[in-house]
């Protein structure tokens, strides 16, 4: 019973995990870049968001205030990676995240303080209902709901619309897709900004029930990285099934003695695992 | 190999020559240290502030012994290496002792350096086990372990709780001290946990861990981290609708930032303080409160905790008789005579003992709307 109630709270973070998971994946998908910095470009939204809200403005003003400050984050950081970097290797570009990941944390710890919690204002925080002995609030029914959308639109956009098609083209060949006139430095602006938004809205929604810091929410990447190589880093339906099933699977190792101490290194185990079984085919010994 | 005499010799009268200088640094001023977090994730810079206050005032008083007391605060970032280097750099200035210390890498890392060098520290906030189990350092906050006996004390005896749980986040090396601080209260209330869960982590939904304590019947959960789980962890209780349960936390969630995030959800929240509650306004803060508004630092717990080890030193500064060195500060330290003060419940003292842990009291405080209220105008004594 405690199980089955400790797996339903779970499917909430998961469904962050699978909304963190299928933004990075957006950018992957979409300007071919591992992004290591995309949780800590949402926390900064996020923070952004929150300092205003203090401040006094509105929540459907700091709202889309903070989601605009991290599209323009992310753009920057798209503009160092189309500049400097758009016809390095994959290994290179994720490096460079990592270094712009650990910049962005020392940043946002100076900026939003680690000691004293700003408060996340949680909108969607009513219950909705009582399964299985849990109170599932209404922010667990937006989170699932989003990650839905999220999975979902990206798939119809990729597979049956033009800017899809162009899109695709952006991020596989992309000196090929300037040659034939798709307007590259623009386009990939585009979705550098969007994912950058999305990251934020993740985080805005998940932060009120996870610790309140920036630098903790800066590693919601760890689970989300999980999350999109479960969907290979192609499959948003797998992406979004691998950040709900890591949630879930959190949430029963709390209840299990022999396992509950070891709950936080949970990605890492599911990383390797995916990693040894799609690998599995490879030899060691066979010539690349 | 023949210069090697000559070599040694040269280091042997540079070393001379620079202990010289120390020494001729040192002779016009007694140098006190202090280590903090001046920088970094954890900020305790109004720690130093307010203590500094305290030894103006002492000087603008005349000073020790006819010499104006200089305060060094080195700021360690919270970077253990940084600890190091500064506890050595101190040393080198010629610090005759160690008050205000506000560093919680200061006791692990530096314990032995103090050992070998006979340095004494009157530390403002000590919260790693090391700083309770030196013969060198004293600290004047009451400290994490003691404070959970203290705070489970009072859900036994004054709230009536009949099923305490407890929810640790075990920090690496405090782990003997956490179960200790457990068995202390089960020996004194004569009660056992209901549920004792060590483990948490504080990555991932807490939601779990308050499952737990609902399927167990807990009507007093304790829950030790500081404020950034502390909020998450209090509105999902209010989610899951623990209105009856009593949750009982530490100093670190005692401030007005939390009062502020979690005061209207309604819960009934207690915490343990270190000193007379700072948001008291009693007889026995007046002190305090005027040092910290004249240094023009932030009004916290901690601050507290610099004013009284600064007060203490410079009272135990006093009885020296002759010169003020290491040497005299250590022995007059080891048998100053207990100073009660109405910020503490239990008299501090430094000793000559193997260990110290002065500081055995604490008054819980309740949120009541956005503030924290003292519930309850008498220490708690944790007994022997």
């Amino acid at each position: 019973m405690l199980q089955l109630s400790a797996a339903i709270a779970g499917l909430a973070t998961g469904g962050a995990y699978a909304l963190m998971g299928l933004s990075t994946l957006l950018t992957y998908r979409l300007v071919a870049v591992v992004n290591f910095a995309q949780a800590a470009v949402g926390a900064f939204g996020a923070f952004a968001m929150v300092v205003l809200h203090e401040q006094g403005l509105p929540l459907v003003l700091a709202v889309p205030a903070g989601l605009a400050f991290a599209a323009v984050l992310h753009m920057g950081l798209g503009v160092v990676m189309v500049r400097w970097f758009s016809e390095a290797g994959e290994g290179v570009k994720a490096a460079v995240t990592i270094a712009v990941y650990t910049g962005l944390v020392a940043v946002g710890l100076r900026l939003f303080g680690a000691q004293h919690p700003h408060r996340f204002p949680s909108p969607f925080d009513a219950p909705a209902a009582t399964v299985g002995g849990v109170v599932v609030t209404w922010t667990a029914v937006v989170t699932m709901v989003l990650a839905v959308l999220f999975a979902v639109l990206p798939t119809v956009l990729l597979k049956h619309t033009r800017i899809g098609l162009l899109l695709r083209a952006l991020s596989e060949r992309p000196t090929t897709a300037e040659l034939i006139g798709v307007r590259v430095p623009r386009l990939s602006m585009v979705v550098w900004g969007v994912a950058g938004a999305a990251g934020a809205l993740a985080i805005m929604i998940v932060a009120p029930q996870l610790a309140s810091d920036f630098g903790s929410q800066a590693l919601l990447i760890t689970p989300a990285l999980a999350a999109a190589l479960v969907g290979g880093f192609r499959s948003f339906a797998w992406t979004f099934a691998g950040g709900v099933a890591l949630g879930v699977l959190q949430g029963l190792a709390s209840t299990v003695t022999a396992l509950q101490q070891y709950r936080g290194v949970l990605p890492f185990l599911v990383i390797l695992a995916v990693l040894l079984w799609t690998r599995r085919g490879d030899r060691w010994d066979s010539v690349a | 190999m023949r210069d090697r005499p000559k070599a040694v010799t040269l280091a042997v009268a540079a070393a001379l020559a620079l202990a010289g200088c120390g020494d001729a640094g040192a002779g016009d001023t007694v140098r006190i240290g202090a280590i903090a977090g001046l920088t970094g994730n954890f900020i305790t810079a109004e720690v130093v502030k307010t203590a500094q206050r305290v030894f103006d005032d002492a000087n603008e008083a005349g000073g020790v012994n006819g010499k104006k007391i200089e305060f060094i605060v080195k700021d360690d970032a919270g970077n253990p290496q940084r600890t190091a280097q500064v506890a050595r750099e101190l040393q080198d200035a010629g610090v005759v002792a160690m008050a205000g210390s506000a560093s919680f890498t200061d006791c692990d890392v530096n314990d032995a350096f103090y050992r070998q060098s006979g340095i004494s520290s009157v530390m403002a906030v000590a919260a790693s086990p090391k700083c309770f189990q030196s013969p060198n350092i004293a600290p004047v906050n009451v400290g994490p372990f003691t404070l959970m006996t203290a705070v489970l004390l009072h859900a036994s005896q004054k709230l009536g709780a009949k099923a305490v749980c407890n929810f640790t986040v075990v920090l690496p090396g405090s782990e003997d001290a956490v179960k200790g601080a457990l068995e202390r209260w089960e020996q004194l209330s004569g009660q056992r946990l209901k549920v004792n869960d060590m483990t948490v982590q504080q990555s991932g939904d807490l939601t779990p861990y308050l499952l737990k304590a609902k399927q167990a019947g807990c009507d007093a959960i304790l829950f030790n981290p500081a404020e950034q789980l502390v909020v998450p962890w209090l509105q999902a209780a209010k989610t899951q609708g623990m209105t009856d349960v009593d949750f009982l936390l530490l100093a670190p969630a005692y401030t007005d930032s939390v009062a502020k995030a979690v005061g209207s959800l309604g819960l009934n929240v207690y915490a343990g303080s270190e000193f007379e509650p700072f948001t008291s306004d009693s007889l026995a803060n007046k002190g305090w409160r005027d040092a910290v508004t004249r240094a023009d630092a932030q009004a916290t717990a901690f601050s507290q905790g610099g004013y009284l080890a600064a007060k203490f030193m410079v009272e135990v500064l006093k009885t020296v008789r002759g010169e003020i060195n290491r040497d005299t500060v250590n022995a007059a330290l080891r048998d100053m005579t207990p100073i009660e003060d109405p910020m503490l419940g239990s008299p501090f003292v430094f000793g000559p003992g193997e260990s110290h842990a002065p500081n055995q009291a604490s008054k819980i405080v309740r949120l009541t709307g956005l503030r924290w209220v003292v519930v309850d105008d008498t220490f708690i004594t944790v007994p022997d």
